[in-house]
C-alpha cells in the first residue's frame, strides 16, 4: 500500500493538522466566493508554490496530479465551447488551485492524522446523535488511503494488457479496476472488522 | 481459551463451506490443517465473527459471536493470510494505533501502547516506515503487532508463513513459540503445528481428525496421497 504523504521538514509539514485543513477549508469558500480572474489566478499561484515548499520535486510532483489536470482541462474546454473565454479561465484557475492546496496538504498530513482532525471536528455532530464521528473520520482516512491504491491498480492491470501484448482500451481497463477495488475494499472491510475497529 | 461450536454450520447458497459441528476447544495451541477449499478458513472466521454461522452458533470464552461480536473481536483476534490485507493504513506506529482509537485512550496512552507493542515484536524502528516498504518477515510481525496491541486471549492466525522465505517463515514461528496468547494456527506448513497441543483436520467442509498432532497429520498425509 502506497501512501500520499511525503516524509519532510517543511513548513506545512510542521503545521498542525487542525489549522491546515480549516485553511484549507477557508481558502476553498475563497476560491468559490471570487470571480476575478486576477484574484483566482494569484490564488493558482499560491498554492502552486505552497504544492512546491513540500518538497515533491517538479516531476513527481507534477506526475501525481496528472488525472486531475486531465480532469481539469476536459472541464475547461467543455467551459470555453459554452461560455466567453473569460469564464473558462475563471474555472480553470479556481479547480487549479483548489487542487494544487489540496495536494499540499495531502502531502504534508499522514492519513492518521487526518482521521484524528476530521473525528474531533465531527464529535459536535455526535453530540446531537447524527453521526459517529469515527466512522466520518475513518471514512475520509480511506477515501484517501485507496486513492493512491487505485493508481496502482490502474498501472498494474495496464502493464498486463502490455506483458501479453493486449492492447490497452479502457473497457478492459475499467472492468478489471473496478473488480478488483472492491474486491480490496471488501479485504479492508473485513480487516476493520476483525480488528474491532469499528 | 474455551471455544464451544454448537452445530455451526455455513452455507453459501448452494454451497456447504462448513458442515453442522459440534466441537470445545480448550488447548493453548490449536493447528488446523486441510487441502485448499477443505473449511479451515471458514471455520477460523467463525471464532473471530468474521463469518456467521447459517445455523447453530460459537461462543468465545462465554460470548456468543453474533450477539456479542464486539466482545469476541476483543477476546479473539485474527490474522489475515496476506497481511497487506490486515494493514489498513500505510504507515506503521498509525495503523497499529487504529485499533485503539475506540477505546478512548489519551494520545500519550496509546503512543505508549504502541511502542510496546513494537519492542515486543522487536521492530521498534519500522515505527515510522511506509508498510509497502517492508520485508515479507517484517509485514507479518507489523500484522502480529497491529492484532495484539489491543491484547485479545485468543489469537487466529490464517497461514501465517505462507509466502514467506525460509529466514522469515522461522522468525515467524521464533515469534509464535514465544507468545503467551492462546494460538489457533491455519497451516499448510505441517512443521509449524507439530509440537501443538492439538491438531484438528477438514476435509470436504467436515472435520475429520481431532487429536494429537502426529496422529493428525498422518491421517492428513494419507487423505493427501503423500
Amino acid at each position: 500500500m502506497n501512501t500520499l504523504y511525503l516524509d519532510g521538514q517543511s513548513l506545512l509539514h510542521r503545521l498542525s493538522t487542525k489549522p491546515k485543513l480549516g485553511g484549507l477549508a477557508v481558502f476553498s469558500v475563497f476560491l468559490f466566493a471570487a470571480s476575478h480572474p486576477l484574484a483566482l489566478g494569484v490564488s493558482a499561484l499560491v498554492a502552486a508554490l505552497a504544492y512546491a515548499s513540500t518538497g515533491i520535486g517538479w516531476k513527481p510532483g507534477l506526475a501525481r496530479l496528472r488525472p486531475a489536470f486531465i480532469t481539469i482541462a476536459a472541464v475547461t474546454l467543455f467551459a470555453l465551447l459554452f461560455q466567453p473565454p473569460i469564464e473558462a479561465l475563471v474555472i480553470l484557475f479556481r479547480l487549479t488551485a483548489l487542487m494544487l492546496a489540496a495536494a499540499a496538504i495531502t502531502a504534508t498530513t499522514s492519513i492518521g492524522a487526518f482521521i484524528d482532525t476530521i473525528t474531533w471536528a465531527a464529535t459536535p455532530l455526535e453530540r446531537f446523535g447524527l453521526v459517529r464521528a469515527a466512522d466520518i473520520g475513518l471514512s475520509v482516512g480511506l477515501v484517501i488511503r485507496f486513492v493512491p491504491e487505485v493508481t496502482l491498480r490502474y498501472r498494474s492491470i495496464r502493464d498486463a494488457h502490455q506483458a501479453r501484448g493486449l492492447k490497452v482500451r479502457p473497457v478492459t481497463l475499467i472492468v478489471p479496476l473496478i473488480i478488483q477495488t472492491l474486491k480490496n475494499a471488501d479485504e479492508i472491510a473485513a480487516a476493520i472488522d476483525a480488528r474491532g475497529i469499528r | 481459551m474455551d471455544i464451544h461450536f454448537e452445530e455451526a454450520s455455513v452455507r453459501y447458497e448452494a454451497r456447504t463451506a462448513l458442515e453442522p459441528l459440534t466441537l470445545r476447544l480448550t488447548e493453548r495451541r490449536i493447528g488446523v490443517i486441510g487441502l485448499n477449499g477443505s473449511g479451515k478458513t471458514t471455520f477460523a472466521r467463525l471464532i473471530n465473527g468474521l463469518v456467521k454461522p447459517s445455523s447453530g452458533k460459537v461462543v468465545v470464552n462465554g460470548f456468543d459471536t453474533v450477539k456479542d461480536a464486539e466482545a469476541v473481536r476483543a477476546e479473539a483476534g485474527f490474522i489475515f493470510q496476506n497481511p497487506q490485507n490486515q494493514i489498513i493504513l500505510p504507515i506503521l506506529k498509525e495503523d497499529i494505533a487504529l485499533g485503539l482509537k475506540r477505546r478512548k485512550l489519551s494520545g500519550a496512552e496509546i503512543d505508549a501502547a504502541v511502542s510496546a507493542v513494537l519492542v515486543r515484536f522487536g521492530i521498534p524502528h519500522l515505527a515510522d516506515r511506509r508498510t509497502h516498504e517492508l520485508s515479507g518477515g517484517e509485514l507479518q510481525l507489523s500484522a502480529f503487532a497491529s492484532v495484539l496491541v489491543t491484547q485479545p486471549k485468543i489469537l487466529i492466525l490464517d497461514e501465517p508463513t505462507n509466502q514467506l522465505d525460509l529466514k522469515n517463515r522461522n522468525l515467524v514461528e521464533r515469534t509464535m513459540a514465544a507468545m503467551d496468547e492462546n494460538l489457533i494456527v491455519i497451516s499448510h506448513d505441517l512443521a509449524l503445528v507439530e509440537g501443538f497441543d492439538k491438531v484438528l483436520l477438514f476435509s470436504g467442509g467436515k472435520l475429520v481428525g481431532d487429536g494429537n498432532p502426529s496422529d493428525v497429520i498422518a491421517q492428513y498425509k494419507k487423505l493427501a496421497g503423500a
